[in-house]
């Protein structure tokens, strides 16, 4: 095959190059150097013994005293999955009928007249649900559970609301886009058919949306796990709560037993979406 | 037939899928079970306590400090608010935007070597060419190959950028380095899959018929799988980047100097206040952030 110049990439070559240049400066604002990601002293002790506590995970407290009537290693582990899953599906529960209510009132098709009622007040309703959904979405979790720590003290409702709230902000957001995107020939024929524009829209549009939002619920679900381990870092006894104070004792070899639990948790979600995908696709 | 069989016919005859049902099921069991397993206090949602808490909170704590004693002036509280947005606020923004940026190219840049790996389709010993290329037929070599690259990016994005950030700010010490590398790697699990799978998704005929023509297999990728997964890639790079500004503001509260590290700041010192101001400053950058990508991935969508 002949040498041959690679076909120009245009527009898509020009963003290219911009991430790049971005990318080149942003290290150059961050006084960032090499020579940091070489660990020093103390640090390279640290990456060594935990790396060399990888093959060999804690199945008991490395602690040698522990007090009595503490719970064994790998009870302490499962209720710390469990309260894990707990706050997640707990949060799952409340952002998935807000974000149906608010991602249908986000949505165009619902407002529009081929699906929905048209009203002289609609784009000001869709923008104000839109904004509020924007500003639901644009504080983190973490930072929506600092909050509510400041607002009402330590408590495990207020760890569920955190991750809630932004995480209603989302699947508002996605699920209007994906009615938004959904093919509309059957709202069209039950229009034509004379049925009613509320039923237009929940029997005519929004199932041809449905593999999609329930695909993409349920990756909400695995990151919901992925938030409410990481809220362990700010006191709810989740797998982060655990994990942080096992590497603050320099316990390695339990931090590996946490993170293969949540390695094994991110798996088996990742199979079962996939398995769902293939069966809503097919 | 009545239209009243045709549609029971049609009720009956509708797809259904075991795993679907179950999934759903489980999943509203869990949900029912997270509220009844105790380790909820719903009480709470009645405590007096936690009603004080929040007037206070509210009253006292988070009501911007020249506010509190006297009536309200604009001018005090633009000399309250000024030193905390441009002396504390700003920086941490700029911080945040610089790591978010850096992170994501680092992150799309070991992603597009990483996808051609777990992509399938490629990684098979004629690609594109003996039979349907995919499959059981692969040989067990390059089974292994695409196997491990995808084996690999799981465990990438398994970990939250949170704990990654927790555990590399030990061993590298502060400096924005973990901030950054934890976003990389993370995003770098997602977007390697993401990129893997469009790779496996492109249309095989063009690929097909370059491969007949003799490319190899790097020139393959070069002059045709990457321009043709390019766009594709683009827009996920930039949805990812959106997450990564909201994760960047987060990290700041390890210690790292992003937006977060002023927002535990100010909550170490109990001045909450300031600290919701910063939170809000946060919010704004996130919305600036998804504007950004939003108009980054119009333009990408123009191009053909």
């Amino acid at each position: 095959m002949p040498e041959r110049a690679p076909p120009p990439l245009g527009r898509r070559g020009l963003v290219l190059a911009g991430a790049l240049a971005a990318g080149v400066l942003a290290y150059s604002f961050l006084d960032l150097s090499l020579a940091g990601l070489v660990p020093r002293g103390g640090q390279s002790r640290i990456l060594r013994e935990f790396l060399a506590a990888a093959l060999r995970p804690a199945l008991d407290y490395e602690a040698s005293f522990v007090p009595p009537g503490t719970p064994s290693f790998p009870r302490t582990v499962l209720a710390a999955v469990h309260r894990t899953l707990v706050f997640a599906a707990a949060a799952l529960s409340v952002s998935l009928p807000l974000g149906l209510v608010l991602g249908f009132c986000a949505s165009s098709v619902w407002w529009s007249d081929d699906g929905g009622r048209p009203r002289r007040l609609a784009p000001l309703a869709q923008w104000s649900v839109r904004l509020a959904i924007a500003g639901m979405r644009s504080v983190h979790e973490l930072l929506w559970a600092v909050v509510f720590l400041a607002a009402f003290g330590l408590n495990t409702l207020s760890a569920v609301a955190a991750i809630s709230i932004p995480f209603a902000g989302t699947l508002a957001k996605v699920f209007s886009e994906m009615l938004d995107e959904a093919p509309r020939n059957t709202a069209f024929a039950l229009r034509a058919a004379g049925a009613s524009p509320l039923r237009v829209f929940l029997f005519g549009l929004v199932p041809r949306a449905l593999p999609d939002m329930a695909a993409y619920t349920f990756y909400r679900f695995e990151c919901a796990v992925r938030s409410s381990a990481v809220l362990g870092f700010f006191g709810y006894e989740t797998l982060g709560y655990y994990l942080k104070l096992s590497f603050d004792n320099l316990h390695y070899r339990e931090v590996w037993t946490y993170l293969y639990v949540l390695f094994a948790l991110v798996l088996a979600f990742e199979a079962w979406s996939g398995a769902l995908r293939q069966r809503f696709v097919a | 037939m009545t239209a009243a069989e045709r549609i029971a016919e049609l009720h009956a005859a509708r797809p259904r899928s075991p795993l679907v049902r179950a999934t759903a099921l489980i999943l509203a069991g869990l949900a029912l079970y997270a509220w009844l397993s105790g380790e909820i206090a719903v009480a709470e949602l009645w405590s007096g306590r936690r009603w004080d808490n929040l007037r206070r909170f509210l009253e006292r704590d988070a009501t911007p400090y020249p506010l509190r004693a006297d009536g309200f002036s604009w001018s005090g509280l633009w000399e309250w608010a000024r030193p905390v947005l441009v002396e504390r606020g700003l920086p941490g923004a700029f911080a945040t935007l610089w790591i978010s940026v850096l992170a994501i190219v680092l992150a799309g840049g070991l992603a597009s070597l990483a996808a051609p790996l777990g992509a399938r389709t490629l990684m098979a010993r004629e690609p594109y060419l003996a039979g349907a290329g995919g499959g059981a037929s692969r040989p067990l070599f390059w089974r292994a190959v695409s196997g491990s690259t995808r084996a690999f990016l799981v465990l990438l994005r398994a970990i939250p950028e949170y704990l990654w950030a927790f555990l590399l700010l030990a061993m590298f010490g502060a400096s924005a380095w973990p901030a950054v590398l934890a976003l990389a790697i993370h995003n770098a699990g997602i977007l390697g899959r993401l990129g893997a799978d469009t790779i496996e998704n492109l249309d095989r005929a063009p690929l097909r018929a370059l491969r007949a023509l003799g490319a190899s297999r790097r020139r393959l990728v070069g002059f045709a799988v990457f321009p043709l997964a390019l766009g594709r890639f683009l827009l996920y790079f930039f949805y990812r980047f959106e997450t990564c500004v909201r994760e960047a503001t987060v990290l700041g509260m390890l210690g790292v100097v992003s937006l977060g590290y002023w927002i535990q700041d100010a909550r170490a010192r109990n001045l909450y206040d300031d600290m919701l101001l910063l939170v809000a400053l946060g919010a704004v950058l996130v919305l600036l952030g998804d504007l950004a990508s939003y108009a980054a991935r119009s333009w990408v969508k123009k191009a053909s």
